[in-house]
């Protein structure tokens, strides 16, 4: 499907087509770049949310109030305010605030208390049972934690990975408005401005592919990785 | 090996439920003990107070010889690898073959990799699972999750196995099979076994011990002879019931007749008393329900008799039968 488009695309012109790879590289890259690092930030907030809800091993109500109440707090801000709000601290970051490296700081943000969430749900979803056998093998808060609850909701920890960069498509394409490049900002000032509405059109059948590709791809792996009924 | 000095625990709530309100018990080392009690008895609770999965709010808890209600973190956690614990609902890790799951508390415990394989395979041919040791536990039966609950326990060699209702989710037959393996691991390894349950059977089948337990309390605590024959505590009777005490239709009783029930246990369940009683005590005998059974290794004999004759009669025929060690019970 994807070579299909690319042949539509080179019959067409040359620049166009140099227009939309590079728009869609910078997609990637705010994408990938905001998905790992949000999910390396999001997982231990996730697995702190769970563990120290109620009845679990690191029961901890205060704190779990307190971190549930920050992590609802960042979702409830619309990303485009977000976006500008937190200006100084991506420039501090990035050094800049526009741009594709700089976009990737506030999507960052924005998506650590969505990960944090759906790995909290996906770590509550794990049998009690499973986790209180660990404990009376004399397991440890910690061996729970790796070698019990990470591997148990795997599958479901992969598609709450697959789910935050679909959103991030999403996301990717409003930091674009704000010349965070990518497929987002090149609909804008092609499509939208120029009138080019067959970039507009292009552009649009990228980032539905790209978004079924990332499915696709997630769905297979947390497949793989299924061991139940 | 485990005595629980008035263990008490109360789940706090709109209204509070009194698990455990006071448990005294002494479980002797290399038994079978078996704790019977309906649903909501506090059966679970108790059990779990022993590992410490459940905390008591009050009393105590001796393991081994220690004072398990003390400990907390690291040494909690070295006491509780050397007791074994196997549950209803198997409680497997689904992301682990079998080997793996087998192997899970030995990398606990930080076990090399020979070790491991070497024992994960004889733990798996105890439990007569070691062609499955690559499939995953979805792809197993109940049966077959159950010993790779117990094989799991097993491996880190405890001297202690806790069953909460290991056999409750599985057929009659898995049962069997799994009571027995429980049986012979208990009289191969000699590990001392606690079992929790709601089915008479299977306390019958191989329970040296039991305690009933109601309303958090224990009841009654005997041999499981003892307890089936001659229940004392009111628990202990109604859950008898309808197990290896019939009930007669009232019609059946017919007025003038006595009617008994006549226990004989071991050896008395396998010798021709009934007919010298009707031979040398001139009475007529009618024989109503009987029914030969085994309690572990005990065989015994249930017999329910009217018994027609004068009433000295009576009374020398039950004299004989008491002193042959019946257990005779009048029922009207
Ligand atoms: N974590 C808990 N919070 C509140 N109440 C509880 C909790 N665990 C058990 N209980 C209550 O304590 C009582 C005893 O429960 P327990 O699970 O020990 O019973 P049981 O004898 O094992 O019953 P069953 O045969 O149904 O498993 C019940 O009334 C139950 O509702
Ligand atoms: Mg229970």
């Amino acid at each position: 499907m994807f070579k299909a488009v690319v042949e539509f695309f080179q019959s067409y012109n040359p620049m166009t087509l140099t227009i939309l790879r590079d728009a869609t590289i910078e997609t990637l890259i705010m994408v990938g770049a905001s998905t790992a690092l949000a999910s390396f930030a999001g997982l231990p907030v996730g697995i702190l949310l769970a563990t120290t809800s109620k009845d679990h091993i690191l029961e901890q109500s205060f704190l779990n109030r307190i971190l549930g109440g920050i992590v609802n707090l960042g979702r409830s801000i619309p990303f485009i305010i977000l976006m500008v709000a937190i200006i100084p601290f991506t420039r501090k970051v990035a050094g800049t605030s526009i741009g594709t490296t700089a976009a990737i700081v506030p999507l960052t943000v924005a998506a650590v208390p969505f990960v944090a969430r759906l790995v909290e749900g996906a770590f509550l979803e794990i049998d009690s049972g499973v986790i209180e056998a660990a404990e009376s093998m004399g397991a440890s808060p910690l061996q729970i934690i790796f070698k019990v609850m990470i591997p148990e909701a795997l599958p479901a920890l992969i598609l709450a990975v697959t789910m935050t960069s679909v959103n991030l498509i999403g996301y990717s394409a409003m930091a674009g408005a704000i010349g965070g490049g990518g497929l987002g900002d090149l609909a804008i000032r092609y499509g939208y401005q120029r009138f080019r509405g067959d970039i507009m059109l292009q552009t649009v059948i990228i980032l539905v592919v790209l978004v079924q590709g990332i499915q696709m791809l997630g769905d297979k792996i947390a497949q793989r990785l299924y061991h139940r009924k | 090996m485990i005595r629980l000095n008035n263990v008490v625990k109360t789940f706090p709530g709109k209204t509070a439920v009194h698990a455990l309100q006071g448990i005294d018990l002494h479980i002797p080392a290399g038994q079978i003990f078996g704790i019977i009690g309906q649903s909501g008895a506090g059966k679970s609770t108790l059990v779990r107070c022993i590992n410490m999965l459940e905390r008591p709010d009050e009393g105590e808890v001796w393991v081994n010889g220690l004072l398990i209600n003390n400990l907390g973190g690291r040494r909690l956690r070295d006491e509780r690898k050397k007791i074994g614990m196997i549950f209803q609902h198997f409680n497997l890790l689904k992301s682990r073959t079998v080997y793996k799951n087998i192997a899970f508390p030995l990398e606990l415990a930080g076990f090399p990799k020979g070790e491991i394989a070497a024992r994960v395979k004889s733990l798996a041919e105890l439990v007569g699972l070691e062609d499955r040791l690559d499939a995953y536990p979805s792809q197993l039966s109940g049966g077959q999750k159950q010993r790779v609950g117990i094989a799991r326990a097993l491996a880190t060699e405890p001297d202690l196995l806790l069953c909460d209702e290991a056999t409750s989710a599985l057929d009659p037959e898995t049962t069997k099979s799994v009571l027995q393996l429980l049986r012979r691991i208990n009289s191969e390894l000699g590990l001392t076994i606690v079992l929790i349950t709601h089915e008479m059977a299977v306390i019958q089948e191989i329970c040296d011990r039991v305690a009933v337990l109601e309303d958090g309390r224990v009841q009654e605590v005997g041999t499981v002879v003892d307890v089936f024959t001659r229940p004392r505590s009111t628990a202990a009777k109604r859950m008898l019931q309808g197990f290896l005490q019939p009930t007669v239709p009232d019609k059946l009783a017919e007025a003038g007749k006595k009617l008994l029930r006549l226990t004989f246990i071991d050896q008395k369940a396998h010798q021709p008393i009934m007919s010298r009683l009707v031979r040398e005590h001139n009475v007529d005998v009618n024989i109503l329900f009987g029914r030969i059974d085994q309690m572990k290794d005990t065989p015994f004999g249930v017999l329910m008799v009217e018994m027609d004759g004068d009433s000295e009669q009576i009374d020398t025929a039950v004299q004989f039968l008491q002193e042959q060690q019946v257990e005779v019970e009048v029922l009207g």
